[in-house]
């Protein structure tokens, strides 16, 4: 049985307008991800991974070509229809963490699943918690965190709606070697764990070699 | 120190650049616009409106004197009008009757301010003359028609010439309100004087020179000491219920500019802080490479004095413009004339800004420059430290502010002191609520939740912002309750039914009549005052004469006849200072109440005894009490007051009486003169209507600069809420990212504010309300009663306004692309 197709790009481009002269950042990318699937995207700084990442997820729209998320072409659809696309189906795992300042540990976590409108987002978040470690840490706020405590809590975040799909951008950039591999490890059991099909962007080579597929980039286009 | 500046001016211009210092910019060149606008604006109509009341006066500027003035007394410049008045009592002739009359004499231009109103008849129709009386002819007023039986061209003896009466003079700008002592007045043209013969070495004429012309060239009159003998008089030195407007005005326009400084400060606190926030980062890593606290300190104090010069000066000029465009379009309104801007508030509103920078930006910012180099690593919370310090800094600052701005330190303490506590209580309640939100937020809808959810999660956030709001809402609330109900107490204080008529000479035997008269035909029961005319003889027993005081004042006072009444109930618009009112336990005791204008004359203290001499009677009193008087009420008051029964038969009295009488009910009086020949009918309607129309004049100049300290207010709420504006931008990214719609987000900061604001709002009602009260209580001495609804109007407009505010003001960041989540590293 073939595995169904959860995220693709045909021949997507993304311009950018450089003091009047365009810039172009991606050029004719194509690629499919197929569910359960795990993605490495690598290449050097400025190659255009986290651009790539940034249309896969629908947070920014291409100059040109398609994508579909989760079976539903999106570069046509407006800023609000791609939130709506989202909410339960995508988690994200960002670089610098981007927790709220204001929020507990808790109530981050629960804000995918509350957005999904799920009622058991409290339960859900605790659990979460719980299984990243901070069972223990629920109203604590990220400045009473470190780093690897909030990149965790970032994790239960990500897992807490159950999402269909998986983006994270450098999750481990933040972070010393040590804690880095243990969030690695926890990202990867947890996607095992639940499905999740996973695409994430790194120059990491051993995170990217965790990945069953590895694509890279180099200079806005797919090499080889 | 060269290094701190170059590092300070670096760090200036990319502070502009990337918008981080912009709003702290914004909200000093806010504060110094609004300041220096209210503050040019104020002094403009100040100065425009004392050369209003010019009208009082006939001119700008008056010197009197008992001889001649001196030929060297001339206008200093040809922008300078002048022209001369001379006064003096005589017998007047007409046919078989006699009168002594107040002859005024006037020369051509005559006045220089206002105008004269004649009329054809007594109690006609009145309309503003052309000119002054031609030569030949005179002007006589209603009373001395009606005690002459003149008839239109009926001709008059006075002194060695003849004149044909053929106006009657219903009002002359100058005229005072001193009825009681007033004969009645015939108008002549200068020309004729010399004819009448009757001035002449040992005559006592009044000579009186006027000027008018703009306030510039005046100056040099001001400045020189008047000439021996004479007396200078400006507009507001003249009569009390126009010097009595003034003050009050002014005390309005000076809630305006309080509002407008406590609003600026509020400002610029708040950007000074959230600015503190952001340098925070940078400082820990200058500490990293080494940098000292010295250094820090140098390079922060170069930057907000950089800042500072920069802020204020823009301020200034836009406070300048604004004024001006604003004056241009409310010149009509006004029905004034505004003398050109002068340049001292401009300066005055630079150094405000200067020491407002100092005194609410520099401690939260030193403050920062304490922040741990740990920081780089891990953001450390830095504690309160120095908090007590900023706190008494800008308490410190703002007392020194309100004063500077005032003048006033019982208005400033008032203010200050009312803010405080409406800071103290709006973080105290706030707090409570924020405990309360918490359970709250499960039991109502998503966005609710969000909304709800930001302002208890922030609490110490939501504290402070409640805190400024609440100050901002509060300096509004407190200038549309002055506006509404201190403006409306005043102005009720000169009712439609303010008496313009006064009814002097009625006998004891024509008391009963006079009352039926009245009551027969429907006008209802009138009031009646007695009263009797003495002169001071003694005080404390010793003999004193006019020549006992060097003050000249004093000395025309004691040659002047006391009006003196007698009851047991006071008129409303007296008050007890010192002392106590005897009531209706008084009667018989010889005890006098004195108005604090004796005091001062006089040197009265109470338990002195004023011996007073009525046509041969001497009677002594002892003051018990002390009393201030509404002088601007237009209801008959004395300075001297005794109790029924004081005084003895042989005493001879009078009785007096004000009423309103409506105009088209004049013909009234007809009858009345007819039927009591000997009583003295004073019409003041024309009087009455000049005060009215300068109080409205007043009135409309300090609600349009109350309009103006409104819009300042509404800025420091838009720079408040600006304040949370990067947080803002990288919230909504992350929650987009993370699949919120756009509504959803909008309903939740829309619902976070509407609860900020229904808080702030509330508190901000009952703050202003005791401002209010205080004020009314303690500087503008009118009542003032508390308004409950206020409350509920504080809560709804506080939530709508800032919800409003703070939608318009952060839509914007609504637009946030997701995408920027992935480049915040």
């Amino acid at each position: 049985m073939v595995a169904r197709t959860v995220v693709a790009a045909r021949g997507v481009g993304k311009e950018v307008s450089s003091g009047g002269a365009p810039l172009t950042i991606l050029g004719g990318v194509s690629m499919e991800v197929a569910a359960g699937e795990s993605l490495a995207i690598v290449g050097r700084s400025g190659s255009g991974k986290t651009t790539l990442l940034s249309l896969l997820a629908g947070l920014d729209v291409p100059s040109a070509g398609e994508i579909e998320l989760d079976g539903t072409r999106i570069d046509g659809l407006d800023e609000d229809a791609r939130a709506g696309l989202r909410a339960g189906r995508v988690g994200f795992v960002f670089q610098s963490f981007q927790l709220l300042s204001g929020f507990t540990a808790l109530e981050n976590v629960m804000l995918p699943a509350e957005l999904a409108g799920l009622a058991d987002a409290q339960e859900r978040a605790r659990a979460a918690l719980d299984r990243v470690g901070l069972g223990k840490r629920l109203d604590h706020y990220p400045h009473q965190l470190s780093g690897g405590e909030q990149q965790r809590v970032a994790l239960a975040r990500a897992f807490c709606g159950e999402p269909a799909i998986l983006f994270a951008d450098e999750p481990t950039g933040n972070l010393d070697t040590t804690t880095g591999t243990q969030i690695v490890e926890l990202l990867f059991e947890m996607n095992a764990a639940r499905g999740t099909t996973l695409v994430l962007v790194t120059h990491d080579a051993q995170l990217a070699a965790r990945c069953g597929r590895t694509i890279t980039l180099r200079d806005g286009r797919l090499d080889g | 120190m060269a290094s701190a500046t170059a590092y300070a001016a670096r760090r200036l211009r990319r502070g502009w650049r990337s918008g981080e210092l912009v709003v702290l910019a914004l909200a000093l060149a806010v504060a110094v616009s609004a300041v220096s606008a209210v503050n040019l604006f104020t002094e403009r109509v100040r100065a425009a409106l004392e050369a209003q009341t010019g009208e009082a006066l006939g001119g700008d500027l008056l010197f009197r004197s008992r001889k001649p003035l001196p030929d060297t007394l001339v206008a200093p410049s040809s922008g300078v009008r002048s022209v001369d008045t001379a006064s003096f009592a005589t017998v007047v002739f007409a046919g078989e009757a006699s009168v002594l009359a107040s002859i005024k004499a006037v020369g051509e231009g005559y006045p220089l301010r206002g105008s004269l109103r004649i009329a054809d008849e007594p109690f006609g129709p009145a309309r503003e003359a052309a000119g002054i009386p031609p030569p030949g002819e005179a002007w006589a007023d209603a009373r001395l028609w009606q005690e002459l039986r003149l008839q239109p061209g009926t001709a008059v003896q006075t002194g060695a010439s003849e004149l044909r009466v053929t106006r009657v003079l219903e009002n002359e700008p100058d005229r005072g309100n001193g009825f009681a002592d007033l004969a009645p007045r015939l108008m002549i043209n200068a020309a004729d004087l010399p004819a009448t013969q009757l001035v002449g070495p040992g005559s006592r004429v009044e000579y009186v020179r006027l000027f008018a012309g703009p306030p510039a060239a005046l100056a040099p009159l001001l400045e020189a000491e008047p000439p021996e003998n004479v007396r200078r008089l400006r507009p507001q030195e003249a009569r009390r219920e126009i010097r009595n407007s003034l003050d009050r005005a002014g005390q309005f326009l000076d809630v305006a500019i309080l509002a407008a400084t406590l609003l600026a400060c509020a400002a610029v606190a708040l950007s000074a802080r959230q600015y503190g926030e952001k340098l925070r980062d940078e400082i820990a890593l200058l500490k990293t490479l080494g940098a000292r606290q010295a250094f820090l300190g140098r390079a922060l104090v170069a930057q907000l004095l950089l800042l500072g010069t920069v802020g204020s000066l823009l301020g200034a000029a836009v406070g300048y413009g604004v004024q001006a465009g604003i004056a241009a379009l409310l010149t009509d309104l006004l029905q004034l004339s505004l003398p050109p801007a002068p340049l001292w508030p401009l300066l005055a509103a630079a150094a405000l800004g200067l020491l407002m920078l100092l005194g609410f930006a520099a401690p939260p910012l030193l403050a920062a420059r304490r922040t741990p180099p740990l920081r780089v690593f891990q953001r450390v919370e830095t504690g309160s430290g120095g908090a007590r310090a900023i706190w008494l800094a800008a308490l410190a600052t703002a007392a020194a502010l309100l004063w500077l701005a005032t003048g006033d330190p019982k208005m400033a303490m008032a203010v200050l002191g009312g803010s405080a506590a409406a800071l103290l209580a709006l973080a105290g309640l706030a707090w409570l609520l924020v405990l309360a939100l918490s359970p709250l937020k499960r039991a109502v809808g998503m966005s609710w939740r969000f909304g709800l959810g930001n302002v208890a999660r922030r609490r110490r956030a939501t504290v402070a912002q409640v805190a400024a709001l609440g100050l901002a809402l509060m300096a509004l609330l407190l200038v549309s309750v002055v506006r509404e109900d201190l403006l409306v107490s005043w102005q009720e204080k000169l009712p439609e039914n303010t008496p313009n008529q006064f009814l002097i000479n009625i006998q004891s035997d024509q008391v009963e009549p006079l009352r039926r008269f009245f009551t027969e035909r429907g006008h209802g029961e009138i009031e009646l005052w007695p009263m009797a005319r003495g002169r001071l003889v003694a005080l404390n027993g010793a003999a004193v004469t006019a020549d006992s005081f060097d003050d000249p004042e004093t000395q025309r006072w004691i040659n002047r006849d006391f009006n003196l009444s007698w009851g047991t109930a006071l008129n409303e618009d007296n008050r007890i200072i010192e002392g106590e009112w005897w009531g209706e336990s008084g009667a018989g005791q010889p005890w006098l109440s004195a108005e604090d204008y004796a005091i001062e004359r006089l040197g009265l203290k109470l338990g002195d005894t004023m011996t007073l001499d009525f046509a041969g009677e001497a009677v002594t009193l002892t003051v018990t009490n002390f009393r201030t008087v509404g002088w601007d009420s237009f209801k008959p008051n004395f300075f001297l007051l005794t109790t029924p029964g004081a005084l003895s038969d042989a005493v001879p009295k009078q009785w007096l009486s004000s009423f309103r009488l409506a105009p088209e009910n004049r013909a009234l009086l007809r009858e009345l003169v007819a039927q009591f020949p000997n009583i003295t009918v004073l019409d003041i309607e024309a009087m009455l209507q000049q005060v009215r129309g300068i109080v409205e004049r007043i009135v409309t100049a300090v609600e349009f600069i109350f309009l103006f300290t409104l819009a300042a207010g509404l800025c420091v709420l838009l720079a408040a809420i600006e304040g949370t504006r990067a947080e803002r931008v990288r919230e909504t990214a992350l929650l987009r990212a993370l699949g919120a719609r756009a509504g959803l987000i909008v309903r939740g900061l829309i619902a976070e504010y509407a609860v900020l604001g229904a808080l702030a709002g509330l508190v901000a009602a009952i703050a202003a309300q005791t401002v209010a009260w205080v004020l009314a209580e303690q500087v503008f001495r009118i009542p003032y009663g508390p308004r409950p609804l206020l409350w509920l109007i504080g809560t709804l407009l506080g939530a709508c306004v800032v919800a409003v505010l703070g939608w318009i003001s952060l839509r914007p960041t609504l637009n946030t692309p997701p995408k920027t989540v992935l480049q915040q590293a």
